[in-house]
């Protein structure tokens, strides 16, 4: 018989390391053309923070997407960055690369003000590959003009450095209490499943997946970083297992050490909650890590809703739910005959 | 003004990598380099009696062998220095690094690890990290297996008790799983005629590999360079060195670039995996649904190293109580040596182990009260200006939001109340 | 162990070259002619990562011995489009966000090629079907699923040039 059921399941999760100061650093240069290059040591994984990095930079010199470039990850060619770990690069090389882009900005701004013929830079905002006066947009100058201005006929490069390090205390090693972290995201995701009594098959029919991630830098990508997570968690919770015996892993191949594939993975649907918060840059914290943690246990719950068994041992294989079918079975069955 | 912010850009180099072109660290090559290769222990826990390298040296193609004698600082670690690279008087897990070899070919190296004599004395192994916690347990560093115990008290535990209606205790355990990123760890040092080392690395974090190589290397961090290549997948489990000194060695014994990419089955027995937890719960909650004290006890097996192990597990006990209000909490977290498969870095970072017992006892929970799952998560969701168990106080916290909306988008089980701090 | 000439036809385009019997054709297309397009994630079959496609059928080419791929046509992602002329998969893939960290991607792309070949009105199980042996680590398949749909679509409404 098949049986379906919905199981919930929340979480909380920081940005950045615990307690550890970790740092990233970050330079801008705004070239004579109003392009820009970002140098920053951040790395790629695939989660798409060159991108968001380079949307912040552009956002904050209010300069097109397509004008920025990115230089990354070499240590002798980018500064300091602590590294592509702890969902921490858009929240803190992010605020590191605003940082950096906010000094270029200051002496565009401070070039432009001369430029416009007004009192102070504080008038001026940038946007749309211009230099405007806040409140009457149709005074402006281009970026490239003033970048231009700025480096060959004022001698000073619009460049710009930046860092960000999110303040942090180390826990009292008896009590545990302290700041760990600077920023918090929060989770809950539904899953909907199909269990088959007779084999024990878990079926995963849909995935509610609902994100806090303060600020969505680009949804796009955001949106990929909850479904990858949704099937490292699915994974988790009901296949992946590497079995070792005396210290031997007995399943060193994809052979036997099952990975969810395409007919594995239900429908997702995906909720970028956004509250921005005022530490982040534009108000984003991260969403990296924390798409899978909900998914192996609102798997579990789903598969209680179902069938009235509860997995306390992950992976929730077939084999284990029918032996606590059978399990429970033969207590009814002990039950009735008292 | 148009805003770059919010729009739904795709990667800027998605274009390299649907088109083949993107340099992932597998794809290095230099004309000349010679292929690397591991030799890793063949028994989980043994003190190494004999290494000869002899007959592997005088292979013809092998360039260059390295043992711990060729490591200038043979040691590494985070908050816990205890892993040689190269394995010395001893063995602890079936991954442990042995040797290493560079030859003109990958055949030419695989038959020189064949040509390797180690000789053991095989050590008593243990397994599992609850008897590894027993006093008389066999012992893989100095006097005891527990590499590490962290406390969280919140509260007063007692006094929790005694308020509470109902007790629900469970026992929860999450397997030990894989990064399985696609592209194996993979890399390429290559030294300049000015002693200038460059490793390229398809790696998380180059600022650690940079400076762990220099300690490692005893090499000064400007004349160290690492430039990540695309990465095909990290997960945490490229989040430290792994190969990066092995090749370096080897690149400036023989002058010449050498590469390494680790085969699937490497990647499974040597390379780091998320820890395997034993989660003890014990929660007190009122008739009423009100949770008012949570105790755990977490086994974490480190396996033979502590790795991230340490960090790992504070992460998972300052989240032990879940997103919940608590007013009582006692937390206590062992991490514990074994002959298993090192526990690192690994997407989530204890909290994915934590977030599943947590939230399977949350539901238990609530059956025992007779109260929806989801109403009981809303009476103890945290809010803002809530407190985690560490004390520290919350600002932004959107998480009824976040249940609101998972449940706008897939539907629940019952209609539920929503209060306004859930809008 | 001896060595043999061999024509092999890549893209298109012919290469004369020295192979022995057990060297693999991801080996072959990887290390001898270049194609480093073509990934390897495993060795042993099961990732997809290798995929080529020969006379139109998806392969896993860490399976086959070179020698079995002669007089016959292999296509690697190389061959598929190029950045100046994508094809509308890649131009799909990359719009959808259905690369992250891209290492699947090339073997992915491959095995949707061929399922639209043959099938241009593809259902989503189809499509399920037809990369259900390329893993993929980071994307948990949803864009890929995605842009496969809209590559469809595009092909068939005549904006893309299959
Ligand atoms: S490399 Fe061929 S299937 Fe994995
Ligand atoms: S995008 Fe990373 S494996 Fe598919």
């Amino acid at each position: 018989m098949k049986k379906r059921g919905k199981g919930i399941a929340c979480m909380v999760y920081p940005i950045g390391f615990t307690s550890y100061p970790n740092p990233s650093a970050a330079f801008v240069q705004v070239n004579q053309d109003g392009s820009a290059v970002v140098l920053t040591g951040a790395t790629d994984v695939g989660q798409g923070s060159t991108t968001a990095l380079a949307q912040i930079a552009a956002e904050e010199l209010g300069i097109a997407y397509d004008a920025v470039t990115m230089v990354t990850s070499d240590t002798q060619r980018t500064p300091f960055d602590l590294g592509s770990v702890a969902s921490r690069v858009t929240y803190i090389t992010g605020n590191a690369v605003k940082r950096a882009a906010g000094d270029a900005k200051k002496t565009l701004l401070q070039v432009a003000a001369e430029m416009l013929d007004v009192m102070s830079p504080d008038e001026l905002e940038a946007g749309d590959g211009k230099i405007y006066v806040k409140n009457s947009p149709d005074r402006n100058v281009s970026v490239a003009a003033v970048a231009r201005e700025a480096t060959l006929v004022k001698g000073r490069p619009p460049i710009g450095e930046g860092s960000y390090n999110p303040t942090t205390t180390f826990l009292d090693p008896e009590t545990g209490h302290g700041k760990p972290y600077e920023a918090y995201v929060f989770a809950t995701q539904i899953a909907e499943v199909e269990v088959d009594t007779e084999t024990g098959q878990v079926d995963v029919l849909k995935i509610a997946a609902a994100h806090d991630c303060g600020k969505a830098i680009n949804p796009l990508l955001v949106e990929g970083q909850i479904e990858g997570g949704v099937a490292m968690g699915l994974g988790y919770g009901l296949m992946e297992e590497m079995v070792l015996e005396n210290g031997v892993v007995k399943n060193p191949q994809f052979t036997d050490y099952i990975l969810p594939t395409a007919l594995d993975m239900p429908l997702i649907e995906t909720a970028i909650v956004e509250v921005p918060v005022s530490t982040g840059p534009f108000g984003a914290k991260g969403v990296g890590e924390p798409s899978l943690i909900p998914t192996a246990p609102a798997i579990v719950n789903a598969i209680y809703d179902a069938i009235g068994i509860r997995i306390y041992d992950l992976p929730a294989t077939p084999s284990k739910i029918l032996a606590a079918l059978k399990e429970k079975e033969r207590a009814n069955i002990l039950k009735e005959e008292e | 003004m148009t805003h770059v912010i919010g729009q739904r850009i795709p990667r800027h180099d998605a274009i390299l990598q649907v088109t083949g072109k993107a340099e992932y660290g597998i794809d290095l090559a230099r004309r000349g380099m010679l292929h690397a290769k591991v030799l890793r222990s063949a028994l989980p826990h043994a003190k190494l009696l004999k290494l000869d390298t002899t007959r592997a040296r005088n292979l013809p193609g092998v360039a260059a062998v390295i043992t711990a004698a060729d490591v200038p600082n043979n040691r590494f670690g985070f908050t816990h220095l205890d892993q040689p690279l190269l394995a010395e008087d001893k063995v602890r897990y079936r991954g442990d690094a042995i040797a290493a070899i560079a030859a003109d070919s990958l055949k030419t190296a695989e038959e020189a690890l064949r040509l390797i004599d180690v000789e053991y004395e095989p050590l008593p192994g243990i397994f599992d990290p609850v008897q590894a916690m027993e006093p008389d347990a066999p012992k893989i560093h100095g006097e005891s297996n527990i590499a590490s115990h962290i406390k969280i008290r919140y509260g007063d535990i007692e006094l929790g008790w005694s308020r509470s209606d109902e007790i629900v205790e469970d026992t929860l355990t999450t397997q030990m799983i894989e990064h399985a990123s696609i592209e194996p760890h993979a890399a390429l040092a290559e030294v300049d005629g000015r002693g200038m080392v460059t490793v390229h690395s398809s790696v998380q974090r180059p600022f650690l590999i940079a400076t762990d190589l220099s300690k490692i290397l005893k090499i000064p961090l400007n004349r160290i360079r690492v430039v990540v290549t695309a990465v095909g997948g990290g997960f945490g489990g490229k989040n430290e060195i792994t190969m990066e000194p092995y090749i370096c060695l080897l690149a400036l014994k023989t002058g010449k670039p050498v590469k390494l990419v680790y085969t699937r089955e490497e990647e499974f027995q040597a390379t780091t995996v998320r820890h395997p937890y034993i989660v003890k719960y014990k929660s007190g909650v009122k008739k009423d649904g009100t949770l008012v004290a949570r105790q755990a006890r977490i086994v974490s097996d480190a396996g033979a190293y502590v790795s991230w192990g340490e960090s790992t597990l504070s992460k998972a006990c300052i989240h032990g109580a879940g997103p919940y209000r608590i007013p009582n909490v006692k937390i206590d977290g062992y991490l514990v040596y074994t002959n298993n498969s090192i526990g690192g870095a690994m997407r989530g970072f204890g909290v994915p182990q934590l977030g599943f017992a947590h939230e399977v006892h949350t539901d238990h929970i609530a059956e025992k009260l007779g109260i929806d799952p989801l109403e009981f998560r809303l009476k103890n969701a945290l809010v803002d200006g809530s407190s985690l168990p560490t004390g520290q106080v919350l600002e932004s916290v959107p998480l009824k939001e976040t249940m609101r909306q998972a449940v706008q988008l897939i539907g629940w089980k019952k209609e539920v109340a929503w209060d306004e701090k859930a809008r | 162990m001896i060595e043999r000439q061999i024509e092999l036809r890549v893209n298109g385009q012919s290469f004369t070259i020295l192979v022995k019997p057990q060297d693999l054709l991801v080996d072959v297309l990887r290390d001898q002619l270049g194609f480093t397009g073509t990934k390897k994630g495993c060795g042993t079959g099961e990732c997809g990562a290798c995929t080529i496609l020969l006379d139109g059928k998806p392969v896993n080419s860490c399976l086959m011995p070179a020698l079995r791929a002669r007089n016959k046509d292999i296509i690697t992602i190389e061959g598929l489009g190029t950045p100046e002329h994508l094809h509308p998969l890649q131009q799909a893939f990359i719009e959808n966000a259905a690369v992250q960290c891209g290492f699947c991607a090339p073997g992915m792309l491959l095995s949707a090629k061929a399922l639209l070949d043959a099938n241009s009105h593809p259902t989503e199980t189809e499509i399920r079907q037809a990369i259900s042996g390329n893993l993929c680590r980071c994307t948990g398949y949803a864009k890929i699923v995605q842009a496969v749909k809209a590559a469809a679509q595009a092909m068939t409404q005549g904006d893309g040039n299959p």
